[in-house]
């Protein structure tokens, strides 16, 4: 059911299965403790009484921390009660989160006790907060209120009901080049995202969300599609314990970056001398049936491995800018070399190879950065920085990212991502990152480690050569890759693993 | 430690245990990704009886700092 607000996505389950399982969550080591649907909404309305009897109500509100029942008492509490949700990285320095609180015009910062080193010098950074609200501290003292004990404190009903086109939450995109930038998304944008696709998925899926909650992907997809449709969502605690997750809650869906799904493909791998069902079984339980994947490129290859355990990769595309999503793939319709088809609430353009799209979910700008808005949004139709085109039947196919293009000498255009996808496919190229250096394309590669050992490759230069060579022999002149450098470490990352480009 | 921490890393890359030696880095050496190695992680507190703090576990670069980061827990329990 499309659902505008996000109050009325978790009011309308609340409705039906108000007594059910919302969440379930670890305490201790292999217990596990839950919270229902009715639990989920009266504590979020309680938080919604701390910041109306605080004065803080309708102002930007910071939060930051593991994935918890907490964090999302916070998120829904904010929201519901028509103030501004501020999600923050719970990797970032201390620093650069103060530098956000602050860009974010946040009142107040709901901290992880993880992030206690935050706490303790955004008094001082952040001049505007007004308050901090720890979410494990028992009692309050002169740093900060605890959560449990506030929530305890304002118990009560809130009545409010937020507008469609009322702000709902600043996002910060991790991006892989420049300064991050806080992405406005109305209750509209994030609610007719996570709604506007019927996946036909029943009521009471067990879901389990490993993904940063701070990203809009695992915000939209894991948590308010996954309310909105009666889902169980169980919460990892940590990346380390994903396998040993997975026995505990037995999910049967798990939304993914690739990063993941080629780990996840190593382990089955390993054991591919057994039968698949057994090794299916053992390695994500007999009830898993579904990966969703989005936040980067994931090689098809990884569809047919695991269309062999009989577990369907679903992928998406999107990002922050559109509340995430922009195609998805429907389970009876994968087309391996699209990213989805283009969700009901947006259409898309090319323009000179660009993508183009525009909808419900298309956001209202960045804070407080009219050139960089004007940049990326006109007429309503935001700018995705993809290479891509929609074909007939809205599949999306995407070829490179725009600002990575490379500009050869005379004038042609050249997506790395393209170049980097072709030579990925040779397994000695672990990460490969393509572009361009005094006029001519080069390739910077961190070999397969586990390829060099398995095939005892002594230069692993030569051979990579050998790879460069054989991709040239067969690539339009303008593509050609006539520098190499072989790098002994991984590519930095960002906290959603993408490579660093700059 | 040391031999019970090499048959761990063998389900994870494909090196030849014989090949893995004290200084090998995991990423580096190993073949290890971020997140082969926070799943490795997860299985060493199963198999050591362990609670590992991630935060700490993230500074572990070679082989040896993870036996002596996994020896002091064992000691502290």
């Amino acid at each position: 059911m499309l659902c505008s607000t996000v109050r009325e996505i978790l009011t309308n389950t609340e409705k039906n299965y108000g007594p059910e399982d919302a969440i379930r969550y670890k305490k201790g080591k292999n217990e596990i403790e839950s919270k229902t649907y009715t639990q989920l909404k009266e504590d979020s309305e309680s938080f919604s009484c701390i910041l109306r009897d605080l004065g803080e109500q309708g102002h930007h509100i910071a939060v930051i921390g593991m994935t918890s029942y907490e964090w999302l008492v916070t998120y829904f509490g904010t929201v519901n009660s028509g103030s501004v949700i501020v999600p923050l990285d719970v990797n970032l320095p201390a620093e650069d989160v103060c530098d956000l609180i602050s860009r974010s015009d946040s009142t107040i910062l709901v901290y992880d006790d993880v992030r206690k080193d935050v706490a303790a010098i955004a008094k001082e950074r952040c001049p505007q907060l007004k308050y901090m609200i720890s979410m494990q501290q028992a009692e309050h003292d002169e740093h900060a209120l605890s959560f449990r004990k506030a929530l305890e404190e304002h118990r009560g009903a809130f009545d409010f009901l937020p507008a469609p086109d009322q702000l709902c939450t600043i996002m910060f995109t991790s991006g892989t080049t420049g300064k991050s930038k806080g992405v406005m998304l109305t209750h509209r944008n994030v609610a007719e995202n996570a709604t506007c696709l019927d996946m036909k998925i029943p009521a009471r899926t067990v879901v389990m969300t490993v993904l940063p909650i701070h990203h809009a992907y695992c915000l939209s997809m894991d948590i308010l599609k996954g309310i909105s449709l009666a889902s169980i969502i169980c919460i990892n605690d940590s990346l380390m314990r994903v396998a040993k997750n997975i026995k505990l809650f037995k999910p049967e869906m798990i939304l993914m970056v690739p990063l993941m799904i080629e780990t996840m493909a190593k382990k089955l791998e390993e054991a591919s001398l057994l039968p698949a069902k057994l090794v299916k079984s053992q390695v994500f339980g007999k009830q898993f049936h579904t990966i969703c994947s989005g936040g980067a490129y994931l090689d098809p290859a990884y569809i047919d491995l695991f269309s062999k355990y009989d577990i369907t990769i679903q992928q998406g595309y999107g990002m922050t800018e559109c509340a995430p999503v922009i195609s998805a793939t429907q389970k009876w319709n994968i087309r391996k070399e699209a990213v989805g088809q283009l969700l009901p609430n947006c259409e898309a353009k090319t323009v000179d190879g660009e993508l183009w799209v525009k909808g419900s979910s298309v956001m209202q700008g960045y804070y407080k950065m009219p050139e960089e808005t004007a940049e990326t949004l006109e007429d309503g139709w935001l700018k995705t920085g993809d290479l891509g085109y929609v074909d007939d039947e809205g599949f999306v196919y995407l070829t490179g990212r725009k600002k990575n293009l490379i500009i050869t000498k005379n004038g042609e255009n050249v997506s790395p991502e393209e170049l980097e996808n072709a030579l990925s496919t040779n397994r000695l190229v672990g990460e490969v990152l393509v572009r361009e250096n005094n006029g001519v394309i080069e390739a910077e590669i961190y070999p397969d480690q586990d390829y060099v050992k398995k095939k005892k490759i002594k230069d692993t230069r030569e051979k990579l050569q050998e790879v460069i060579d054989e991709y040239n022999r067969t690539a339009a002149p303008q593509k050609k890759i006539y520098s190499l450098i072989v790098r002994d470490t991984e590519f930095e990352k960002t906290t959603t693993r993408k490579i660093k480009r700059f | 430690m040391f031999e019970r921490l090499v048959n761990i890393i063998c389900n994870y890359v494909e090196a030849e245990p014989e090949n893995i030696r004290p200084e090998s880095r995991f990423m580096e050496d190993l073949g290890f990704t971020s997140f082969d190695f926070m799943s490795m992680l997860g299985e060493i507190e199963d198999e050591f009886d362990i609670e590992v703090e991630q935060t700490e576990a993230v500074n572990i670069r070679t082989v040896q700092e993870a036996v002596d980061y996994l020896e002091k827990l064992a000691s502290d329990n």
